[in-house]
């Protein structure tokens, strides 16, 4: 053979050589020393975790009475990423869920430029729907059908404020950093009343399920599996039974008021809401809570539908979502319990101190009259009489008194309302509470900034005050607090619904609710001559005494007080604050009724109900 | 030592001449057959596992491919066992008729052919379809070996201008039909053939720069011109930018090294391929057959894949060298520089070395095309082994003057 030739063939062969050595090398550099780089990223890119929801905590009433629990339902959980990829199978998973193409690439598309991992795009999916996609689960990729779990609430619309909703958490709820860990879009989060305050006992723990992908995002396998936790339950301080008896009232209450005109007027009552509070006396423990209107919490599982979110949110509707319980309002004379204590504890009078009432008080200057609720005037009345009758110009005289003192540098009333625990959040363990407003020079001239003449505290502020008028806001809630601090005589508990909670297992949690309480150290004699006067409300001669006129008082007495707050621009607002039995304080109900006139005629008969119920009387 | 068409005499191994001119037939190299069938029969399982579990095409049969491939593995065998008694001169004396056999394929495809992947390099026979430029490698390797061998009137192989001229032409008539199917891939493998083989041949080392620099004037002006399109050149060169991993052919890329990568030192184990076994890196039972190895079988599988493929083109070329044949020489060298380009290319576009083409890995790949052509290869080099020309200088000396041959 040619010399050149096999001097070719030679080279032919060591750059072979070179070239195949060249590729074990790079070879030796890919597996054996990156290798465990490689191995990572592809362990990454072949498996996908996904969680498993837990189911939430169920809720139930003081004896144990299950109100809301999770059941499973099937969703369709779609990852929006792959999804938004392959046309054919958004258009055929449309056609399965019976929903339009365009809405569920909207949907996704949202949820895309969010980051999020998984939408579901329909829940509660019936099961020819479910077997549909699974059939067809090889031309859907990235959809997936789990469970969820939904509310269920067993007694319908009752306590529907106090209990709360469920949905979805939002894109915004997300990002805000105020759900710390374990959330991610597509979980069912609390968002009002009991739900949203006891969020984090609720949801348990998710699970987490650990699998194997095909390149198109498919499970192929589970690697591995975590079960979830199933979160703790709540028990309330409220009976159920009295519940229903208590919405009862209240609606029937504001239907028979509807009918009802007042006195110079054409058109019926409005009565656009109302609400009633009853607190267990001794621990603060809600018993009962209503607003009306109410909703049905039923109506958010799964996603509330347009229409419904847009009923709920139609002025015609009074806004059936607020609870009117943690609401603010004018007071009216139900207020005055707080001018009797602090003219009492102020010596501004004591209990024999009387004024005339004469239908019209000039104490301001006789430019600026005020009148009483009766125009004729009530005589002269001690104090017991006063909150008997509802005497307006007694608290005048008394609220004058309060103001000129050191010329109201203390600002005497404000401070008492703000000791009964006006003008701040009670503490219950709901979200939204009203902490209302005592208002007082600072709020004067802060909130009037811009009309300089009425930045001045006036005499007149104070008087109207003293009667509940003006400028005052207190909710429901705060009165039946406060009607039980008197009750108590001092002992001011922080209102509360749950009593305690349960793990799976049965185990008290923590949150138990320990009674907290305040000794507010008041003067038992002064409550007692307050309570005086309560009493002679609901007996003949108080204003309330027609609607207890049927009702064992005299065993069974009713400590009340009913008021009528004037409101601009709105007929007025019907009030009666009261607890019983006087001498061992067992129950606190406060009634108050939006645009329904007369707190006595209209208001007290809804606790008269109440009362009956409560004490057994019409078994 | 005599003369003549029927002298017998003995050689230096004791073995009886036979037929014409002194030729004997000597051992066969089992070796390099063991070789071969090691490679083959690997492939077969390196298949079955790269298809069983995700079936491309749509088929239901977990062992389709491994059957498939099982049944032209057989053909091939067939094929190599009849070559064995066929003389390659003969095939030489019937060069013209693999060169038109090789034109007839390509020219075919074209017409007759379907689209895979942008080009037309299928032809569908009924049961089973053929790539032609498979197949016409091994007649480009013929013809081009017959161009620049030896002729009868030669004393020693002179390869003048005219056989190089030749030669190029033959070469480029081949190229151009696998370009016009458009095959990029498979071209540059019949471009590096060629000019291996003229390098080999002993033709002026400045002929075959003038080769190469004539292909990159070629391209370059294809590229201006506008044939070559840019995305595809891209495509071809993403393997410069690893960054680049989600879109198209940087997928493929990605996740072949990925694949390769995890495999580690001795592999996942066999059949326990996570990335290939889940189609995430695409063709990968047959371009990217590799993958499956390396993820399979780690570092120690691709070195045993590369030590038996560098043994099996060494013998190539050892047994080029001792053809004492310039026909058989290039037969064998071409075929070796076949083998050679598509290891190098495929493996090296498999771990991101190389540009990504399409071009199967040889004996591994999925596809009977392949395997029967790169059969038909070695079965021509076992023939050039078994029927090289033993005798000493001074003998065949003896016979040019007496116009043998």
């Amino acid at each position: 053979m040619n010399s050149t030739i096999r001097i070719r063939l030679k080279i032919i062969i060591y750059i072979a050589a070179a070239v195949l050595i060249a590729l074990l090398l790079r070879l030796y550099f890919l597996q054996v020393i990156s290798g465990q780089i490689y191995a990572e990223m592809a362990t990454e890119s072949v498996s996908r975790a996904a969680s498993i929801t837990a189911p939430r905590g169920n809720i139930y009433d003081r004896n144990g009475k299950l109100l809301v629990k999770s059941i499973p339902v099937a969703a369709v959980a779609v990852q929006p990423h792959i999804l938004l990829q392959d046309e054919e199978a958004l258009e055929l998973l449309a056609g399965c869920l019976d929903m339009p193409p365009y809405s569920i690439r909207q949907e996704l598309e949202e949820a895309d430029i969010s980051y999020l991992e998984r939408v579901f795009l329909k829940t509660g999916i019936d099961k020819p729907t479910i077997i549909r996609i699974r059939e067809n689960s090889q031309l859907l990729p990235g959809v997936e059908v789990v469970d969820v779990y939904l509310r269920e609430y067993q007694y319908g619309v009752l306590a529907s404020h106090i209990l709360g909703y469920t949905g979805e958490i939002s894109v915004e709820q997300l990002e805000s950093g105020f759900y710390s860990g374990d959330y991610t879009g597509g979980d069912q989060i609390g968002l009002t009343g009991l739900e949203q305050q006891y969020e984090n006992t609720l949801r348990g723990e998710k699970g987490e399920k650990i699998y194997e992908v095909d390149p198109l995002g498919r499970p192929v396998r589970i690697i591995e599996e975590r079960d979830p936790v199933s979160g703790d339950d709540l028990y309330l301080t409220i009976d159920i039974e009295l519940q229903k008896i208590t919405e009862e009232a209240l609606s029937n209450g504001i239907m028979e008021v509807r009918q009802k005109a007042p006195r110079d007027s054409e058109e019926n009552y409005r009565v656009t809401g109302g609400s009633v509070v009853v607190l267990d006396v001794k621990n603060g423990g809600v018993l009962a809570m209503a607003s009306f209107p109410t909703y049905d919490p039923g109506i958010f599982s799964g996603g509330i539908s347009d229409q419904d979110w847009a009923y709920l949110n139609d002025a015609d509707n009074q806004y059936p979502l607020n609870n009117r319980a943690v609401m603010s309002y004018a007071p009216g004379s139900v207020f005055k319990v707080v001018t009797a204590y602090a003219g009492l504890q102020e010596n501004i009078i004591s209990e024999h101190t009387s004024f005339t009432c004469r239908g019209t008080w000039y104490g301001l200057g006789s430019d600026f009259p005020k009148s009483c609720w009766s125009k004729s005037g009530h005589g002269s009345l001690s104090i017991r009489n006063a909150i008997k009758n509802s005497c307006d110009i007694y608290f005048y005289e008394v609220g004058y008194g309060l103001f000129v003192k050191m010329d109201n540098i203390e600002e005497l009333l404000q401070k008492y309302s703000r000791v009964m625990g006006f003008g701040n959040t009670t503490g219950i363990d709901l979200p939204f509470e009203d902490e209302g407003r005592v208002p007082d020079r600072q709020w004067k001239k802060e909130y009037f900034e811009d009309r300089v003449e009425y930045t001045v505290w006036f005499p007149g502020d104070t008087v109207n005050m003293s009667i509940g008028q003006g400028d005052l806001l207190v909710t429901p809630l705060q009165m039946a607090a406060a009607y039980s601090t008197v009750a108590n005589r001092g002992i001011q508990y922080i209102p509360h619904l749950v009593m305690e909670t349960r793990d799976q297992s049965g185990s008290i949690g923590a949150e138990s609710t320990v009674e907290n309480y305040k000794d507010l150290e008041l003067n038992e004699y002064y409550l007692e001559l307050i309570e005086d006067g309560f009493d002679l409300v609901t007996k003949p001669g108080g204003t309330a005494a027609y609607t207890f006129r049927d009702f064992p008082t005299d065993e069974i007495p009713i400590a009340g007080k009913t008021g009528t707050a004037e409101v601009f621009g709105k007929q007025d607002f019907a009030w009666f604050a009261s607890y019983a039995p006087i001498g061992n304080p067992e129950y606190a109900v406060v009634v108050m009724l939006e645009e329904a006139g007369g707190g006595g005629s209209n208001a007290s008969p809804i606790a008269e109900k109440i009362y009956r119920y409560l004490f057994g009387l019409d078994n | 030592m005599m003369v003549g068409n029927k002298n017998i005499h003995k050689d230096s191994l004791g073995k009886l001449n036979r037929g014409k001119g002194g030729i004997k037939t000597v051992k066969f190299d089992i070796i390099f057959f063991l070789a071969v069938l090691c490679m083959a029969g690997f492939g077969i399982l390196i298949i079955y596992s790269a298809t069983r579990s995700s079936m491309p095409g749509g088929v239901t049969d977990p062992a389709y491919y491994l059957k498939r491939q099982s049944i032209f593995l057989g053909a091939g065998l067939v094929l190599f066992t009849g070559f064995q008694f066929i003389n390659y001169r003969k095939i030489r004396d019937l060069w013209w008729i693999a060169a038109s056999l090789g034109i007839i394929f390509l020219i075919a495809v074209l017409l007759f052919g379907y689209e895979v992947n942008g080009s037309k390099s299928w032809i569908d026979l009924g049961l089973f379809p053929i790539q032609p430029s498979e197949f016409a490698k091994i007649f480009m390797i013929i013809t081009i070996s017959f161009l620049l061998s030896r002729r009868r009137t030669e004393k020693e192989n002179h390869i003048s201008f005219k056989k190089v001229i030749l030669a190029c032409l033959a070469a480029a008539v081949f190229i151009a039909l696998v370009l016009l199917e458009p095959d990029f891939g498979t071209a540059l493998i019949y471009l590096m053939i060629f000019s291996g083989m003229l390098f080999v041949s002993g033709a002026n080392f400045f002929y075959v720069i003038a080769v190469l620099a004539a292909t990159a004037g070629g391209f370059f002006s294809a590229l201006k011109l506008g044939i070559i399109k840019q995305y595809q050149l891209d495509r071809i060169l993403i393997f410069l930018r690893p960054e680049v991993s989600t879109s198209g052919a940087g997928y493929n890329l990605y996740q072949s090294k990925m694949a390769i990568g995890s495999g580690g030192l001795a592999g996942k184990g066999l059949f326990l391929g996570t990335q290939t076994n889940l189609s995430y890196v695409p063709a990968h039972h047959t371009d990217f057959i590799f993958s499956v190895i390396g993820e399979e079988l780690g570092f120690i599988g691709g070195f045993f894949v590369l030590a038996v493929m560098g043994f099996i083109i060494f013998r190539c070329f050892r047994i080029a060298a001792r053809a004492n044949n310039s026909f058989g020489m290039l037969l064998a060298s071409g075929v070796g520089l076949m083998i050679l380009s598509q290891v190098i290319i495929n493996v090296g576009m498999t771990i991101g070395i190389m540009p990504i083409i399409g071009i199967p890995l040889p004996f591994l790949s999925s596809g009977g095309s392949s395997l029967i052509t790169t059969m038909l290869g070695v079965a021509l080099v076992s023939t050039v082994n078994i029927y090289r020309d033993t005798r000493k200088d001074h003998e065949i000396a003896y016979e040019h003057f007496s116009g043998g041959i």
